[in-house]
């Protein structure tokens, strides 16, 4: 339905291969956490996915490669939430959210009321009624992330991928989105790529890990299949203790010697 | 396709809260300033007729054949005339500052105005009085000239940078503007007999006879406008980063070229008869977003009614501060627009633009 | 028969008598003016001239090498007959067709280019990019004789070259000429029942001259009323006319002093929307005149002046 299936895919950019011969493959309704050191592609696997940047290799979605789709029909199929999103001063959470239909809507297309009433919709989803005429640059961050969440969700994809969710946020607000993703994703039968840095919280949310090094898959699998110690200690080079948590998915400790 | 799960609730309006419109006031009030202002500008003027006069005149009845002379041929001409180049260069302005995320952007950025003045120069200076299938040569060059130069610009912009980043484009711009006004100045300065009408060209006159002119830019203006006005929901889209814009399907490079090309069609049409007015393209789209809002829903549409607007005050002012010698229209768009833009930066809390 | 032969002191006496008088014959002879210009002045050198500026200008000998900027001045020069003695002229000088046209500026002039020349005299009709201190550090003598306000800055222009070219006596002589020529014209334009007024034009963005100006005195001294004067007082001497008031004023006469720059003529101001009212559109009184013969105040100012008298004649003859 919406799987993701990445066969042979490489990335270069000028010439730099950032993405090597990856393959990858993502069940419909899984949350797949990719993981990796900084600069090991993460990114830009969302954003190949996306068709945000030309790739070597094939991609589908669903059972339909990307670069058959046009732009239009990739935007109906895949959401994506980037790492810092840009939040025009002066625009309300109302226009900033509706702006997500604009997949829907022809090339210059007006919003019909059944739009309208989405976007009304997954603002109140996303408790932001009381701020849909706000402006953005007079939101706090938590509130414009989830702006960014609810533009996302307004355009009605079956797949979301994200980008550092976290960064920058508190462990409070950490949980409390990733929580919220989870929700979304178990009521709308989403499926979630999402790049992290942060490891436990990766874990923890994710049905699988893919581990990436270098623009290579390293390793893929659950949370305490990937996160091990000699893995981590290989390919991030740093020394961390790695605790099973019963029911609670898997920790990892930064340990200082 | 998923649906949005709804949890039961109240039923909710079917407006949706905080999604801009163009209030019906403000629109109004665009369509009363307009009014206003031709009103203004056909009553008011060198030679004194009254409005009885000049409604008699509009409305068929019998009136002196001088008045109606001048009424017809020149006033009603400059007023119409007026309102196309003031509502065209806001709105261009307008498109040109949502393409290009740059509030300083105006419709000469790309260098439309130095190639317009090259071209008239040249004209001016070389053939002056000649015409081309009927059109005169000067507009007709000027027009040339400020599509030539924006070409430039594009084929430069794309070659260096690949249109990755509008700051690639608006660099071409700078240099092609520079290298135009180069050579414009060096044909000025050498053709010191001709330097009078150039000059007067350069800082802009809405002096028109007859429907000629009208008629001329009338079909750019209108193409131009229209282009831009369906796009204004788009131009909001713009705001964005540019990977959003396209992870939402939007084809932000032919956005960008399809509003480019439509202000500047509308502008070099309206600098080929009228000058490079300089201001109205910055100003008003600019008053707009402090009073107004900053959605291109909103600006678009009152920048044709206000641009308008403003722009036919200003020729009035022109022709009558010194009647009956006439002043340029670039040093009263100056020279009122600063110190209301000023004044309205003043008394609006203005965010940062 | 005895013939009484003259004494020695006789002889001596005869000798001298015959060599002064063919002295004074052949001084006398080579003393007078031709038209085509004699290098032999009938000014005696050194002149000091005194500039309309003010300045006190020095000229030690006849000049033979004269280099002028100013096309009113060249037109001057060689109708004075001081026309051999100019070596090269600017760039606008194109009248007599035999002055020699050099691509020197007298708009932007260029120090080194005008010395390349070598001359003994420059004439200027401003002080421009620091022409007058240029030729003063090398010695040169220049007269800047600026734009004339009237007929008699004209003639004053004129006699004043003649003095510095040593041909005085013609400079008289065409001032003379010119004054009675003008004199004349103004009496054949009898006073006619009412004002005429007129439109001078000096191109086709519709810039004209007031009163001020050395063409609206011409227009004075012919008693017409120029039209532009009612703008003179936002700007006093060459505004830009709004076509509103051109139409308005209904002028009598029409000057298109843009036959050259701006291809105007009767027809092509006929064709202008709104302009088919004016009376003088109506009765076909627009006379096109040669755009350099009215921007210069030299002597073919008579030229211009005798063009528009014939259509003031017209005009006075259609009143009456």
């Amino acid at each position: 339905m919406s799987d993701i299936v990445l066969t042979g895919v490489s990335v270069a950019y000028d010439g730099e291969p950032v993405v090597r011969d990856l393959d990858l493959t993502v069940a419909s309704g899984e949350w797949l956490s990719l993981i990796g050191p900084n600069g090991a592609g993460k990114t830009t696997i969302l954003r190949a996915i996306a068709r945000l940047v030309p790739f070597r290799g094939e991609i589908r979605i669903g059972g339909r490669a990307v670069t058959e789709l046009s732009s239009r029909e990739v935007a109906r199929e895949v959401a994506v939430l980037v790492q810092e999103p840009q939040m025009p001063v002066g625009m309300t959470v109302s226009q900033y959210v509706l702006l997500g239909r604009a997949p829907h809507l022809g090339y210059l297309g007006k919003e019909s009321s059944r739009d309208r009433r989405i976007v009304r919709d997954v603002v109140r989803r996303l408790a932001l009624e009381d701020l849909a005429s706000r402006p953005l640059d007079r939101l706090s961050g938590g509130e414009r992330q989830r702006a960014a969440i609810a533009r996302a969700l307004a355009q009605q994809a079956p797949v979301l991928l994200i980008d550092e969710p976290t960064s920058s946020l508190d462990v409070g607000r950490q949980q409390s989105v990733l929580e919220l993703i989870d929700q979304l994703r178990r009521e709308q039968e989403l499926t979630v790529i999402a790049a992290m840095h942060e490891l436990t919280l990766a874990g923890q949310y994710a049905d699988r890990l893919a581990l990436l090094v270098g623009g290579r898959l390293a390793a893929a699998g659950s949370a305490a299949e990937v996160l091990t110690e000699p893995a981590i200690a290989e390919h991030y080079h740093a020394q961390v203790k790695v605790i099973q948590m019963n029911g609670s998915g898997t920790a990892v400790v930064p340990v200082r010697r | 396709m998923l649906g949005v799960k709804v949890r039961a609730g109240p039923a909710l309006p079917a407006v949706l809260a905080g999604v801009p419109r163009l209030r019906w006031g403000w629109a109004a009030a665009g369509c009363a300033a307009l009014l206003v202002s031709c009103g203004i500008g056909v009553l008011v003027g060198p030679v004194h007729i009254g409005a009885g006069t000049v409604v008699q005149a509009l409305f068929g009845g019998a009136v002196d054949p001088g008045q109606a002379n001048i009424l017809w041929s020149l006033r009603f001409p400059r007023v119409v005339l007026g309102v196309l180049v003031g509502g065209t260069l806001a709105i261009a302005g307008a498109a040109y500052q949502g393409v290009f995320r740059n509030p300083l952007a105006d419709p000469y950025l790309l260098g439309a105005a130095a190639g317009a003045n090259l071209g008239a120069t040249l004209a001016i200076a070389f053939a002056p009085g000649t015409s081309v299938l009927g059109v005169n040569i000067v507009p007709l060059a000027a027009f040339v000239g400020a599509g030539a130069a924006v070409a430039g610009a594009y084929v430069l912009g794309r070659s260096v940078s690949g249109l990755r980043s509008a700051t690639g484009l608006i660099l071409a711009g700078v240099a092609i503007a520079a290298f135009f006004n180069s050579i414009q100045s060096y044909v000025q300065q050498t053709q010191t007999s001709s330097i009078r009408q150039v000059y007067s060209w350069i800082l802009g006159r809405l002096v028109t006879a007859g429907w000629d002119d009208v008629l001329l830019i009338l079909p750019y203006v209108l193409l131009s406008a229209t282009v831009i006005f369906l796009h204004r929901r788009l131009l909001d889209a713009l705001t964005l980063g540019e990977d959003e814009i396209t992870s939402l399907g939007i084809p932000v490079r032919r956005i960008r070229l399809i509003v480019v090309v439509a202000a500047t069609l509308g502008t070099a049409a309206v600098v080929a008869v009228g000058g490079t007015i300089a201001f109205v393209g910055i100003i008003v789209p600019h008053t707009i977003r402090l009073l107004a809002g900053r959605s291109y829903r909103v600006v678009i549409p009152l920048s044709v009614l206000f641009g308008a607007a403003f722009l036919v005050l200003a020729d009035t002012a022109a022709r009558t501060i010194v009647a009956p010698a006439e002043l340029p229209i670039g040093v009263i768009t100056a020279f009122l627009g600063a110190p209301f833009f000023i004044a309205v930066m003043r008394s609006t809390r203005a965010a940062a633009l | 028969m005895h013939k009484h032969q003259p004494g020695a002191s006789a002889k001596l006496a005869i000798r001298l008598g015959t060599v002064t008088f063919v002295f004074v014959f052949l001084v006398a002879s080579c003393g007078g003016t031709s038209p085509s210009g004699t290098s032999t002045p009938t000014t005696r050198f050194p002149v000091s001239i005194t500039e309309p500026g003010g300045a006190i200008v020095t000229i030690t000998h006849q000049p033979m090498r004269v280099v002028s900027l100013s096309p009113s001045a060249t037109e001057m020069l060689f109708a004075i007959g001081a026309g051999s003695q100019v070596i090269a002229v600017d760039d606008q000088s194109n009248y007599p067709s035999s002055a020699p046209m050099t691509k020197l500026s007298g708009f932007t002039p260029n120090i080194e280019a005008i010395a390349a020349y070598t001359p003994d005299l420059v004439v200027a009709a401003e002080d421009t990019a620091g022409l007058v201190h240029g030729m003063q550090a090398l010695n040169v003598p220049i007269l800047v004789e600026p734009a004339a306000k009237n007929l008699q800055d004209t003639y004053a222009q004129i006699k004043q070259l003649g003095t510095a070219t040593g041909h005085s006596s013609q400079a008289d002589s065409l001032v003379g000429s010119m004054r009675s020529q003008v004199g004349s014209l103004v009496a054949s334009v009898s006073k006619p029942n009412r004002q005429l007024r007129v439109y001078h034009e000096l191109d086709n963005t519709y810039y004209s001259v007031t009163s001020a100006t050395f063409i609206g005195q011409v227009y004075k001294v012919l008693g017409l009323t120029n039209i532009a004067d009612a703008a003179t007082a936002a700007t006093p001497d060459y505004p830009q006319l709004s076509p509103e008031f051109i139409v308005s004023s209904n002028p009598d006469l029409i000057v298109l002093a843009d036959t050259k720059c701006c291809q105007q003529d009767i027809n092509t101001v006929a064709a202008r929307p709104g302009w088919r009212a004016i009376a003088a559109v109506k009765s076909g009184q627009v006379v096109g005149v040669d755009d350099d013969v009215a921007s210069r105040w030299g002597p073919r100012i008579i030229e211009f002046m005798r063009a528009v008298a014939s259509h003031v004649q017209q005009l006075e003859k259609q009143a009456a």
